[in-house]
């Protein structure tokens, strides 16, 4: 224990009010420590916030899926009462013009609507769905507690461990293989293994390369769909089912549970410093200068911000600040925001209500590996990978007067552009008018419907949300950058070298679209090591 | 009536004979049976044009396991390796990067370009080769099956466990960022020269139908680390008289003690009754019997066509089915008049006597396998060029010279397929883009062999082509090589055998898939 003063009025300072933020800040101060929770933005809930991106129109761009919430935060924080709806969020892939497949979650209509391209397929297809629901299942367990390692494994471990491995041989020889055979391969050539029917694999090639700056082609992009199926229920292709009363109810939920904890919450507070003695933290700067002594600081920002830019790097030690640097995020999601008038027609789609889940209008494999192929080389696809959502269709109150919003995720639009290149506003207009010209395309007419278009590059979803390269994934989900290796290898359980210093974003294990995962095992690793009394939290 | 033969080996490529050698030396009585006239399988040297002779496929060794080397007294019987003195890399400004047999002079010559990757090398080259010391011993030993709970398994796996924790914690990560990352992001925490980056991230690419930004490509890089384990110099070398020679001491070191070998013997079946293999017959009809029957071939022909498939579990059938082969390598052998004259490197000089790598960026190579992703063979593709005729004069007429040309991309299923002319096209693509570095090889061409994947396939049997018998990727390793449950050599037929390098560790004139078969034969047969 170095001395520290008395840490000041609080004992730990929180940085960043998404959902790990706020969950750390909760988890803690239910557990009687005094907390101060800092927020840079206005509002609170991080990439899921909600914001009104028109005059009467409001949209969470990033919080289209609003993750997975582990058991053990509902309960620990009584979160119980917060429901999801239960409504059908069906996969829709164009096929083309006037022609779609709609993957319901319930595996018997979309059996059907499969029937219609291949019967094999058809046949074959709640054996799939079952099997990546059981796979990404035995990795929801692994992303309930701290990541295995094999420098860290300590006895205390073991009953942990043992657990896991029982789940895992829970799984069967079968799916012992087909879990360990699926974390490498690329989805393109899963599905290949399953399917012959080009639509199907397109629509859940999808899922394989969410905010991954790969194409389908790519290894690894088979464990990138079972990350994101993680706590989705079974049958659903891509993601979990939104919250009962809108983007925000969850953010509005868990800030309740943290006052209710005596957390003191702070918006327009941006870090700028964390003050360090004798290798431990013992407080934060503010970007206004102000100074907040404490004992401890969590830290939700990325890892390359927290460590490289915000801590002095005398403290650290230059192989760990190397591995820091070498992160990658790689940034390559945009997003374009659409204000309409009403709901557009899309000839040949099975219901508006596909239009509540995800509709790729991407139709063939190659077509999303050719839009990789442009983002290798620092530049925007020509023909980009296009997915549309209309949340209004599940919460009016996002736009006033029965208007619609829809939101297009555009991938791949790479943050890092070639040498000279940057993302000004005629390169982020002409993605958006390719966008607007690809919906076009299969809703003839659809222009007309637009009242606002408000399109983000990845530079301004960096800006907006704090968030590197404009990477939601806080660090993408390479098979070298998860579990123990997240976020830099042997640093996988939320500390970091500095004593008091924790990090508990999106950055660290479990990852990203496990909401609050993250800022939970920080927030226990943090109590445990004030708990065990060896070195200071 | 009694088998006249304790054991026959189905094909004559290297791992059969080593699996054969061993058996024999074992006391078991071993009959190899090899389908075309020469043995050696992928490693054959033949006078493919009056007077030049090439190591028609595999044409460098340095993956070959040293205990082999000793346990089969190989130099006995005529191995004899040759070092291959350098790598140079000729750049789009004229300029080149080499590395050289003397480490001083490579750091020399890095320092031109990059101080800080000359640095960066060293501690580089140092972690490889404790992460190959951290592999060998897994190389070495016989895949355990992570899904069962026998005694032998679960001690292979407390065995593997141990292993890496011994490792330590910062070797355990090294490995496996190795394990899953892509070449070309691996060496961009390292180096910073975009030349010496797209040169090394070549190895993580070869037999593989991956770019170099494609993750699992770094295990191929790894894989090809290998052959610097013994330390010393030994790096890669040539066989003097082709890769041939090596095939044909391992067959000398088999007969001496007493495997028959017959060549132009080609397998049919595999002779299969009751599910037990009782012998072979060949094309012609002779039939064969034997204790015991072990298939050098790869997966697909192993599983599927010398068996039938009624005789498998449905599981092994649809894992062999997804076994990944997509040979995307090529080879062009040439036969020059006089030696290629590059213009980083003007006239005859010591580069000549190594490898020259068309490999200027990683861009280079990621476009190269861009193209071949969508069905062609890349328009500027990588290659690895040799002329072992500098380094073996016997391999050509005097004043003459062969080049040995390894060429990625070229996929074997090509759209609208392989004909003659697209064979010439893509002879004419790799002539090409070697001209743009030496303009004068045209001129010294005297005869040209282009092998695609197809002829590759079609001279050896090789599945698709492909030179490691099935692709190096992760979900195709150790306990997963050729199908789970089955990379421990055997096969859901009682006396029937796989030890070719379809199974663990694989890849490479490295003969360790028909050691081990051969230990794992000895250990459970009596």
């Amino acid at each position: 224990m170095s001395a520290a003063g008395n840490g000041g009025a609080f004992d730990v300072v929180v940085i960043g009010a998404g959902a790990n933020g706020l969950v750390a800040a909760a988890r803690m101060g239910k557990a009687g420590l005094r907390v101060l929770l800092l927020e840079r933005g206005e509002s609170l809930g991080g990439q899921g916030a909600v914001m009104e991106f028109a005059p009467g129109f409001r949209a969470a761009p990033l919080g289209v899926d609003p993750g997975w919430v582990p058991p053990a935060v509902v309960r620990g924080l009584g979160l119980e009462s917060l429901s999801a709806d239960t409504a059908d969020i069906p996969l829709s892939v164009a096929i083309a013009p006037g022609s779609f497949l709609t993957l319901s979650r319930d595996a018997g209509r979309a059996a059907e609507a499969i029937r219609t391209h291949s019967a094999t397929d058809a046949a074959k297809w709640p054996a799939f769905t079952n099997q990546i629901h059981r796979l990404a299942g035995f990795l929801g367990e692994l992303y309930q507690t701290p990541a295995p390692d094999v420098g860290l494994t300590s006895l205390g471990d073991m009953p942990a461990l043992l657990g896991l491995g029982l789940k895992y041989r829970a799984l069967g020889g079968e799916g012992m293989i087909e879990f360990l055979r699926t974390l490498p391969l690329s989805v393109w050539e899963l599905l290949d293994d399953w399917f012959e029917c080009g639509p199907l694999k397109a629509a859940v090639a999808t899922g394989g390369i969410q905010d991954y700056r790969q194409g389908p082609r790519s290894g690894g992009t088979g464990f990138v769909l079972l990350h994101h199926l993680v706590g989705a229920p079974v049958g659903s292709m891509r993601g979990r089912l939104p919250w009962r009363g809108g983007p925000g109810a969850f953010t509005d939920a868990l800030e309740q549970v943290a006052r209710r904890a005596g957390v003191t919450i702070r918006t327009g507070a941006a870090v700028s410093r964390i003050m360090v003695r004798d290798d431990a933290a013992t407080g934060v700067v503010l970007a206004n200068g102000e100074e907040i002594a404490t004992r401890a600081v969590l830290s939700t920002a990325d890892p390359t911000r927290t460590l490289l830019e915000w801590v002095d790097p005398v403290w650290l030690d230059p192989e760990f600040m190397h591995a820091v640097g070498n992160i990658r995020y790689r940034g390559c999601t945009a997003v374009v925001m659409f204000a309409l008038d009403a709901i557009p027609a899309f000839p040949g789609l099975a219901s508006s209500d596909a239009l509540a889940g995800v509709v790729s209008l991407t139709p063939t494999v190659v077509a999303l590996e050719k839009a990789a192929d442009a983002a290798k080389y620092g530049d925007v696809s020509e023909n980009p990978h296009v997915e549309l959502t209309v949340p209004t269709l599940r919460t009016p109150t996002l736009a006033d007067g029965g208007k619609q919003v829809l939101i297009a995720r555009v991938h791949y639009a790479p943050y890092r552009l070639r040498e000279g290149a940057t993302w000004d506003s005629t390169r982020r207009d002409a993605l958006a008018d390719r966008v607007t010209a690809a919906i076009e395309a299969v809703s003839p007419g659809f222009g007309a419907h637009v009242l606002h278009r408000v399109a983000m590059s990845p530079k301004d979803i960096e800006e907006r949300y704090g968030l590197r390269e404009g990477a939601p994934s806080q660090g993408e989900l390479g098979l070298d950058q998860i579990l123990f290796m997240r976020p830099v290898a042997g640093w996988g359980r939320h500390a970091t070298p500095l004593e008091g210093l924790y990090l508990g974003g999106v950055g660290t294990h479990p990852g990203p679209g496990i909401a609050g995962g993250a800022g939970w095992l920080a927030a226990n690793r943090l109590l445990e090591v004030r708990r065990s009394g060896k070195g200071r939290a | 009536m009694t088998p006249r033969y304790d054991a026959i080996i189905v094909g004559g490529g290297h791992n059969g004979l080593v699996a054969a050698a061993y058996l024999a030396r074992a006391g078991r009585k071993t009959l190899v049976l090899e389908r075309r006239h020469v043995v050696g399988g992928a490693a054959v040297t033949e006078e493919v044009f009056p007077g030049f002779k090439f190591s028609v496929f595999s044409y460098v060794v340095s993956l070959l396991r040293p205990e082999i080397i000793r346990d089969l007294e190989l130099p006995r019987h005529g191995l004899q390796i040759l070092p291959l003195e350098s790598t140079v890399t000729p750049l789009d400004n004229g300029d080149y990067l080499a590395g050289w047999a003397d480490p001083d002079e490579t750091r020399r010559e890095l320092c031109r370009h990059s101080p800080r990757d000359a640095d960066a090398a060293v501690v580089f080259g140092r972690l490889m080769h404790h992460m190959a010391m951290a592999v060998k011993p897994i190389l070495a030993m016989v895949p355990p099956d992570p899904t069962s709970l026998s005694p032998g398994d679960l001690a292979g796996l407390l065995k593997l466990g141990g292993h890496f924790r011994s490792l330590g914690a910062e070797r355990f990560h090294a490995l496996h960022k190795l394990m899953t990352m892509s070449s070309a992001d691996y060496l961009d925490e390292w180096f910073e020269f975009g030349p010496l980056k797209a040169t090394k991230s070549a190895s993580g690419i070869i037999g593989t139908f991956l770019g170099p930004r494609s993750p699992g490509t770094a295990y191929v890089l790894l894989h090809h680390y290998m052959g610097e384990l013994d330390g010393a110099f030994r790096a890669w070398g040539f066989q003097k008289g082709g890769t041939g020679a090596i095939s044909e001491s391992i067959a000398s070191a088999a007969r001496a003690h007493g495997v028959t070998i017959r060549t132009g013997a080609a397998v049919e079946r595999v002779l299969v009754r009751n599910g037990e293999a009782t012998g072979v017959v060949l094309e012609g009809g002779e039939e064969i019997a034997a204790k015991i029957v072990v298939s050098g071939l790869d997966p697909r022909l192993t599983f599927t066509h010398l068996v039938e498939s009624k005789e498998l579990p449905d599981s092994l059938v649809e894992a062999v089915r997804r076994f990944k082969f997509r040979g995307s390598s090529g080879k062009v052998n040439l036969a020059l008049a006089g030696l290629p004259n590059f213009t980083c490197l003007p006239g005859e000089g010591p580069h000549l006597r190594g490898a020259v790598s068309i490999s200027p960026s990683v861009e280079y190579l990621e476009r190269a396998y861009d193209d071949a992703k969508y069905g062609e063979f890349s328009r500027h593709p990588y290659m690895d060029i040799v002329i072992p005729s500098m380094i073996d004069p016997n391999m050509a007429p005097p004043g003459k010279h062969v080049m040995s040309v390894f060429v990625q991309y070229a996929p074997y299923n090509l759209n609208g397929g392989w004909t003659d002319a697209k064979r010439e096209a893509f002879g004419d693509a790799v002539v090409d883009t070697i001209s743009r570095y030496a303009p004068n090889l045209k001129s010294l061409i005297l005869h040209r062999q282009v092998l695609t994947p197809l002829d590759i396939e079609r001279m050896t049997g090789l599945t698709e082509g492909n030179i490691f018998q099935g692709e190096l990727a992760l979900q195709q390793l150790f306990f997963m090589r050729p199908a789970p449950r089955w990379a421990k050599y055997r096969t859901p037929i009682r006396g029937y055998w796989q030890c070719g390098a379809g199974t663990h560790p694989g890849g490479g004139i490295m003969g360790a898939s028909g050691r081990l078969a051969a230990m794992e034969i000895l250990r459970s047969t009596p």
